[in-house]
């Protein structure tokens, strides 16, 4: 009797058979939640290293896309610049933390889509330095070294 | 050789931490001696060191001690004094008074030094220290109480707070008040030991109430003020026209400048390199500079600090504000180099509403010793990355050593109603400061090319008056600005950094200090000085907006040391400072009404 509720509690949801649930997932962690997860197994590899899922977490925090620039145009670029995943590791992570590292929020004037704006400017920059062929593909370029630099808290 | 030996065995036994540690055996016999007089405590020495051999009194303790740190500091550091300083004639005796003998050690290290400074200042008395010294002290504690958390750096504190022109003499001295007294009563309880020294460190007693010294030198803060004061002592030797005077000041700044560490010590190595070169009239070679080590140093300039960054950025914003609405853009970029503020603006135009216009890029460069064309490398770079993010894009490159040589007729510009344009010069106009008419002739040029908006960015210091001590004083308080901001960007400044860094400013400081007439192109002007030459010339200014200051406040904020620097506003322009010190600006400017009515009859 006893064995026969004890199998029926088993959980019946695994959840690699919903993959559009753990996409939903995915899409609201952070950035180093996202790598661990992408370490899982190849269904969430996958998943986590789709560029949408980057995409939703550069463009979380602008809560309305500006009238000026609307998202779809924004996109191309950053795709044939290197994709979301990219500009999150080499620009906007470190600008999220540089710019969180000030409570008093001096720095705040601007708003997310701006830091968003200095961010491709930089991830611009950073792939025009490529082009000369000296680097690796992962190396920050030298125009990105003070992104690197450890900040004096 | 005997005192070789006492000096070794003490340095041993100093770095063997504090005072009296290890008695030596070279001690022994005095040891014995020693011990024999000090049977009776109420000779009033301290007995457990009197057991190594050393005889201190007891009240002395605190002064002897503060003495022994002193002296290991000044030993002990690393690019510091070296003993071969310590090995002139003076002989020392009776090391087992430490008292006195560290008192000569100090008073011999210092008095090599002593006597240039005070060549300058006509023989300047220290005998009546005391009263002087204390007067001093309230004025010198206004004069260098500096804000910047950075202790060793003296030269920031004057740079904040700048010192008069000339130096005041005598040289200030920041002394604590207690050593001082304490120094005065050990001196005199300490007259009979020092009777039993010889005649030779009678420039001891001599020297003695230069005690109160030594306290001066290891504080490697004072060695930083005497740098200073050295310096503007050569810097004045050389507008007097007396160059013995200057030679001799040259070569102890060199040797002070050893004795620092970093940024400080490279601001005055580059000056006495440049000082040195306007001594013995050794003018550095421009022409031998190849093109790939220029952009390599720029490179590194561009990577390490904001200024150019911030420079690019906000002209950027300048320029993409004026084309709001034009299809077509050309922009005139002066200085080329290597096209790092292209990207930026590529990418915003790309993402401009309404898409992108046609974007136009006439750049500018010197032509190469080797015959490479730059230009056109940059040129096919900036056209891949145009084609990756979908921006119509044309280049053209021209070689022109000097820009007066350009004509508008040359660019191949098209009327106003098709295309809109934009002039871009970052660091080039003071150049043709340097013949006259030229800058004029620019200006002109400029107007000729009837552009929407002309973004510049300069140095904003006078490095351009008439007379040589100004310009070397306002070079010095700008450059130490510069460095120390370069130095406050972490705690961990890598040394072939500051090396580079070094060399690119180093050659700028050259050629502010060693060069004069047309060779002297380093010419930079203050904000003020170029906006009433822009004016008379017919050009109006145009305000950066609140867009320019916001990216900039940001793009600052990214870079470690980032509460150092400072974004101001000045009247429309943009200022980029090292705490209280702006050290470039950024103006925008358009043609003025009355010139673009008369263009258009």
């Amino acid at each position: 009797m006893t064995r026969d509720k004890e199998e029926k509690r088993r959980p019946v949801l695994f959840i690699n058979d919903h993959a559009d649930i753990l996409l939903e997932i995915l899409k609201r962690l952070d950035g180093r939640s996202l790598c661990t997860a992408a370490c899982v197994c190849r269904l969430w590899r996958a998943l986590a290293t789709a560029d949408s899922v980057w995409e939703h977490l550069c463009l979380r925090r602008i809560v309305s896309p500006p009238p000026s620039s609307p998202g779809s145009s924004v996109r191309p670029v950053v795709s044939a610049l290197g994709g979301y995943r990219r500009l999150y590791m080499l620009c906007v992570r470190h600008l999220l933390t540089r710019l969180d590292r000030d409570p008093g929020g001096r720095w705040r004037t601007s708003s997310a889509w701006d830091e968003l704006q200095l961010s491709l400017s930089l991830f611009c920059v950073d792939y025009y330095e490529r082009l000369g062929g000296r680097f690796g593909d992962t190396a920050a370029t030298s125009s990105l070294m003070f992104l690197c630099k450890p900040v004096n808290v | 050789m005997k005192k070789r030996d006492h000096q070794e065995s003490c340095s041993s036994s100093y770095g063997g931490g504090g005072g009296g540690g290890g008695g030596s055996s070279s001690n022994g016999k005095a040891a014995k001696t020693c011990w024999e007089d000090e049977q009776d405590p109420s000779g009033g020495m301290d007995e457990l060191l009197a057991v190594l051999g050393y005889k201190v009194r007891s009240s002395d303790m605190a002064d002897v001690a503060l003495k022994l740190e002193q002296l290991e500091m000044v030993i002990g550091h690393e690019d510091g004094v070296s003993l071969s300083q310590l090995q002139n004639d003076t002989v020392h005796y009776n090391p087992s008074d430490l008292s006195a003998w560290v008192q000569t050690m100090l008073s011999e290290i210092n008095t090599p030094l002593r006597d240039p400074v005070q060549s300058l200042n006509g023989g300047l008395d220290f005998s009546d220290l005391p009263d002087r010294v204390s007067s001093e002290l309230t004025q010198t504690h206004l004069g260098f109480s500096d804000d910047s958390q950075y202790d060793l750096s003296a030269i920031p504190g004057m740079a904040a707070y700048p010192a008069p022109p000339t130096p005041p003499p005598p040289p200030r001295l920041q002394l604590a008040a207690v050593p001082n007294k304490r120094m005065k009563t050990s001196i005199g309880a300490s007259d009979t030991n020092l009777n039993v020294t010889s005649s030779s460190s009678s420039s001891a007693v001599g020297g003695a109430p230069e005690s109160t010294r030594p306290v001066v030198l290891v504080d490697s803060q004072e060695v930083g003020v005497r740098l200073v004061h050295t310096l503007l002592a050569c810097a004045e030797a050389i507008q007097q026209e007396n160059l013995k005077l200057a030679e001799v000041l040259v070569k102890h700044v060199g040797m002070l400048a050893m004795s620092q560490a970093g940024a400080m010590s490279k601001v005055a190595t580059c000056f006495a390199e440049a000082l040195a070169r306007r001594i013995y009239k050794i003018y550095p070679q421009a022409s031998l500079d190849t093109t790939s080590y220029n952009d390599i140093l720029q490179m590194h300039f561009y990577e390490s600090c904001p200024y150019l960054k911030f420079a690019h950025f906000t002209a950027n914003q300048a320029i993409l504000e004026a084309f709001t609405s034009a299809s077509r853009v050309h922009v005139i970029d002066f200085s080329l180099k290597q096209g790092m503020q292209w990207p930026a603006l590529m990418q915003a135009l790309a993402l401009r509403p309404g898409g992108p216009p046609t974007f136009r890029l006439t750049g500018i460069g010197p032509p190469q010793p080797d015959n490479t064309d730059s230009l056109q490398q940059v040129g096919w770079k900036l056209a891949q990355l145009a084609e990756t993010i979908g921006v119509k894009f044309e280049f053209r490159g021209y070689l022109a050593s000097d820009l007066s040589d350009l004509e508008p007729s040359m660019l191949d510009l098209r009327p106003p109603e098709m295309e809109a344009v934009a002039v871009n010069s970052i660091f080039e106009l003071h150049r043709l400061l340097a013949r006259p008419g030229q800058i004029d002739k620019v200006l002109s040029s400029i107007k000729g090319m009837k552009p929407k908006i002309v973004t510049m960015v300069e140095q904003e210091a006078n490095h351009n008056g008439p007379v040589f001590l100004d310009r070397f004083t306002e070079a010095l308080h700008y450059y130490s600005s510069l460095f120390d901001s370069l130095e406050g960007s972490g705690p961990t400044v890598a040394d072939h950094d500051l090396m580079m860094l070094e060399f690119y400013l180093g050659r700028q400081i050259c050629n502010v200090v060693a060069c004069e007439g047309p060779d002297r192109f380093e010419r930079h002007e203050t904000l003020a000085q170029w906006r009433s030459r822009m004016g008379s010339s017919g050009f109006a200014p145009v305000y950066l907006g609140s867009n320019a200051f916001k990216q900039a406040s940001m793009l600052l904020a990214l870079f470690a040391g980032g509460d150092g620097y400072r974004v101001e506003e000045n009247n429309g322009c943009l200022m980029l400072g090292w705490h209280t010190r702006p050290l470039i600006a950024t103006s925008a400017w358009q043609l003025a009404p009355a010139v673009v009515a008369a263009g258009a009859h």
